[in-house]
């Protein structure tokens, strides 16, 4: 592994790297050596060279059959053996992080009783975000997963359209999240910042299913909390230019469909550019393109027009003014 | 036994454009193989050089992502179904019947249809991806990836029509490959030369023939699952609905993964074939290397869940087939060495068909370890659809397939056309693959390592990946020069390349007894066979020595 590893599960994969990198680097050397040798000490020198009819050597095939059939099976008792003490994989009452049908409420309550938790989280991905929804059901987020440091988190992953796959290379296991199943991953990692992306191809944008985990000291993520719950419940105020552009660029991934001339916004998700979007008569091209409306886009795409490509970004209502204002400034 | 030297009657060569369309000589028709597919390659490479121009600096927008995505979807199908399966079944047609002794397949007019099943096909499907750039298909080519996991290939996801003439090309190419299969295994068991014993046989032929059945029983469970698909997206049935989405996975790797040996063993024939006549050696342990391809042929289709390890599997299922891939590497190791101790102590000539076998033979062992690490769950977990992979079957397939195809080219084209390559052209050729080939795709295990999936249009400067991107670019117009190189060669040796007689490389096999180009009917007098170097038995005789290598097995 090149990123340096985080969680428990992404150290026992590293040290099982460091193992079979060992191995296949003496038998690589052993075969580059071979060739290399051979092509040297054994190249024509005389025209009329007739070397020795050598058909076959019975001991040496046995040996080359014994030794890699010993090697494999040597690490495949390695693999097993760190395969059971894997968080993903191990516990004994949950093999496997995955329950093939959303509805089997026993296999939901031994992944309950699997690993006694901190923190659970929702995570649904679709074309082309992984939005995720605290306990509560009041606070949600998009693309950045905000986190209590060295605390046991469990992901509970549905996908709402094709197959996606979570995935944090410095965590370790990655799992595919199945269409009509639930996928679950668990970490506890140190605070910092990590990154991953969306690891199962899954149409048009999804280099851009990008996923942050920001994980904060106790104290800290408590505080965020807090003031996430107030945000939802607390006034709107008139929506800022500023703080909109902000949102759009930085704090939410609009930039990675979208393109603005000018700005980082370089996407190609979208079919037209936002560059002037405020001199456009309509939204999506199908209702005018008024301040209410672009409200009500921004809050439900798919309820203006169903099917369109632009996900529910689960914005919340301070979000939304700030965005409009933002987006009305397009001329 | 009769000397076996007419002149060369050649002139079927000659009968214009509607000879060539009509034909069921197994040369032609072998010709119009290796003609049309490497057409395919050229044209899968173009795709790959666009990927590979796209992804040399972070956020490029030299196409956009939609297309990105039917680039790639079309590099990989074109490379596999278009090229390199059947190039090797091309030189199959040529060369199956030439080295059992026999004067052409056994049913000539099913190979002709074969042939004209991959052309058309193959025009369908560059041609629909062709319409999709000039905005005269809705929606462009498929874009689904060449595994087209559903549900991102169903209706709903993937509306294009594109993505059904994809469908159906497949179902064509399975249709021909299926054809070529029973054709070979017939020629091969009816066909053989008198004295043709069962350790006697080419090995190239005995690759073609655990190939043959290898195709005839994963083909037809890709085309059920591509029929499958092709009834849910236009006629509302439901066989990989949400609830069994995994179902396509198991089917469509119950024939893709074997799809790998399908590429490799004939790949692997023909280095088994030129090592031993480059080191005036008999090939060594030459029944092990028999048993292990046979072998490979078996276990190959116990391994498909490995593509499935992170996709929800039972885990004690997902356990056995780490075991069983892992297993196959040691018949492959066994493979290896045979061929390293063919090399060892021989007479070593440094052709450019060796060289490319040296290039397959150097390569295709990272391919291979690369393999094993895979196959390890808890390592999968962390290499699944990262740029490992695409490292990982880009040294299996280009360096094994590729590499051997090209070993293919140099040593059997003077064969085909009766006019020898340029040899040092041909080395140059050889350095700048090998050295454009590790420059591309080494950098990708470590792109991987660092978490960068495969499949992505573009990505963002923080992520520590620049460098390794454009390494990878540098060497694919590496690669390219070399390829274009290659032709230059060809086309020069045709014009006025040296005359290869019938045999310029002191070869084992009986299509060098025969005139290069061979006549119509291959053979005047249809040899017989004493040991598995006939031709070298026949040379040994004409210089007065006794045959002393018809050593019996
Ligand atoms: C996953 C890609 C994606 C993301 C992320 C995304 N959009 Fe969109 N957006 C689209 C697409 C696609 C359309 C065109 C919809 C249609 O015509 O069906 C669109 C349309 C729009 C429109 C109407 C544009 C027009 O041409 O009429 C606005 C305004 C808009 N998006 C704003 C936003 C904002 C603000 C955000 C961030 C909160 C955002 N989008 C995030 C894909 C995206
Ligand atoms: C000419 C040199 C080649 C180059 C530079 C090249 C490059 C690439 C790259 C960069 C990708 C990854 C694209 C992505 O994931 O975004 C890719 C995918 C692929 N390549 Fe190649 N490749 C070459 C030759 C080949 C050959 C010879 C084969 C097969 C015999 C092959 C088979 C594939 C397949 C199957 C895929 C996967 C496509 C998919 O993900 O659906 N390639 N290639
Ligand atoms: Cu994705
Ligand atoms: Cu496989």
């Amino acid at each position: 592994m090149l990123v340096p590893p985080a969680s428990y599960d992404a150290r026992l994969i590293n040290d099982l790297f460091g193992i079979v990198y060992v191995l296949s680097f003496i038998i690589f050397i052993l075969v580059e050596g071979l060739i290399v040798f051979s092509v040297i000490k054994f190249r024509r020198r005389r025209a009329d060279e007739t070397p020795n009819q050598v058909h076959g050597n019975t001991a040496a095939e046995i040996g080359w059959t014994v030794a890699p059939a010993l090697v494999v099976g040597v690490v495949f008792g390695f693999a097993v053996d760190t395969l059971g003490r894997m968080t993903a994989r191990g516990s004994p009452t949950m093999p496997l992080a995955h329950v093939h049908n959303i509805n089997d409420k026993e296999a939901l309550r031994r992944i309950e009783e699997a690993k006694q938790v901190d923190l659970v989280i929702e995570v649904v991905g679709r074309q082309w975000v992984w939005q995720y929804k605290y306990p509560g059901g009041n606070v949600t987020a998009n693309e950045t997963l905000i986190v209590p440091a060295n605390k046991t988190i469990r992901l509970d992953m549905t996908t709402a359209d094709v197959i996606h796959a979570w995935w944090m290379p410095a965590f370790g296991p990655m799992l595919y999240v199945n269409p009509g199943e639930v996928s679950y991953v668990w970490f506890n990692v140190p605070p910092g910042e990590y990154i991953g992306q969306c690891n199962v191809f899954c149409g048009v944008a999804h280099a851009q299913m990008i996923s942050k985990v920001r994980a904060l000291p106790e104290d800290e993520y408590n505080r965020w909390f807090q003031e996430q719950t107030a945000g939802v419940s607390g006034r709107v105020a008139v929506g800022d230019p500023q703080r909109g552009k902000d949102i759009f660029m930085n704090q939410n991934i609009c930039w990675s469909c979208h393109t603005i001339d000018g700005t980082k916004a370089q996407g190609n998700v979208a079919p037209r550019s936002l560059t002037r979007f405020a001199t456009y008569d309509t939204i999506a091209e199908v209702v005018p393109n008024t301040a209410e409306n672009l409200r009500d886009w921004l809050h439900d795409p798919q309820a203006i027009k169903p099917g369109t490509a632009m996900p529910n970004l689960n914005l919340k209502p301070q979000e939304i003014e700030d965005l409009v204002a933002y987006l009305q400034t397009l001329r | 036994m009769a000397t076996i030297s007419i002149p060369a009657r050649t002139d079927y060569m000659k009968r214009g454009i509607a000879g060539w369309l009509a034909t069921v000589d197994h040369k032609r028709i072998g010709i119009m193989y290796l003609a049309s597919t490497f057409v395919f390659f050229l044209l899968s490479g173009l795709m790959a050089l666009v990927i590979r121009l796209q992804l040399a600096a972070p956020g490029l927008q030299i196409v956009n992502q939609d297309l990105y995505n039917q680039l790639f979807t079309m590099h990989g199908t074109g490379m596999i179904f278009l090229f390199t399966i059947p190039c090797l079944v091309g030189f199959a047609n040529y060369f199956l019947p030439l080295q059992i002794g026999a004067r052409d397949v056994a049913f000539p007019r099913l190979n002709a249809l074969s042939l004209w099943l991959l052309v058309f096909a193959g025009v369908v499907m560059e041609g629909g991806f062709v319409l999709g750039i000039l905005g005269l298909l809705p929606g462009g080519a498929s874009n689904a990836a060449w595994t087209a996991y559903v549900p991102l290939s169903n209706k709903q996801f993937s509306p294009q029509i594109g993505m059904d003439i994809w469908l159906l090309g497949v179902v064509l190419l399975g249709v021909s490959s299926t054809l070529g299969a029973v054709n070979f295994l017939v020629t091969a068991y009816t066909m053989r030369a008198q004295g043709m014993t069962i350790w006697r046989i080419p090995m190239f032929v005995w690759a073609m023939i655990v190939t043959a059945a290898m195709v005839l029983i994963a083909t037809p469970v890709l085309t059920a699952a591509l029929a499958m698909l092709i009834a849910d997206r236009n006629f509302a049935t439901q066989f990989f609905n949400t609830a069994n989405a995994r179902l396509w996975q198991h089917m469509f790797w119950f024939y893709s993964h074997p799809a790998v040996y399908i590429m490799i063993l004939p790949a692997m024939g023909i280095v088994s074939e030129i090592l031993p006549v480059f080191s005036r050696k008999p090939l060594f342990g030459l029944k092990a290397v028999v048993v292990s391809t046979i072998l490979i042929g078996i276990l190959g289709f116990t391994t498909w869940v490995h593509h499935m390890f992170v996709s929800g599997v039972d885990p004690i299922v997902e356990r056995f087939f780490m075991l069983t891939t892992m297993i196959i590497a040691v018949p492959t190791g066994v493979k290896m060495f045979n061929w390293l101790f063919t090399l060892w102590g021989g007479s070593i000539s440094l052709k450019t068909p060796l060289l490319m076998c040296l290039g397959f033979l150097s390569t295709f062992v990272i391919g291979g370890l690369t393999g094993v690490i895979q196959a390890l769950i808890p390592l999968d977990m962390q290499l699944h659809n990262t740029y490992w992979v695409v490292a990982h079957f880009h040294y299996v397939l280009f360096g094994g397939s590729v590499f051997g195809i090209f070993a293919g080219f140099y040593y059997w084209l003077p064969k085909i056309t009766g006019r020898l390559l340029n040899d040092t052209l041909g080395k140059i050729n050889f350095a700048l693959m090998w050295v454009g080939f590790n420059l591309t795709f080494f950098p990708m295990h470590l792109l991987g390592l660092m978490g960068m999936p495969r499949r992505i249009a573009t990505y963002t400067g923080d992520r520590g990946w620049d460098l390794g991107n454009l390494i990878a670019t540098i060497g694919a117009f590496m690669i390219a020069v070399s390829v274009l190189i290659f032709m230059a060669n060809f086309i020069q040796s045709l014009r006025r390349g040296e005359p290869a007689g019938n045999d310029p490389w002191e070869g084992n096999t009986l299509e060098w007894t025969t005139t290069s180009p061979p006549p119509e009917h291959n053979f005047a007098v249809l040899p017989s066979v004493n040991s598995e170097r006939p031709v070298r038995d026949l040379r040994l005789a004409a210089a007065g020595q006794p045959p002393a290598a018809s050593r019996e097995h």
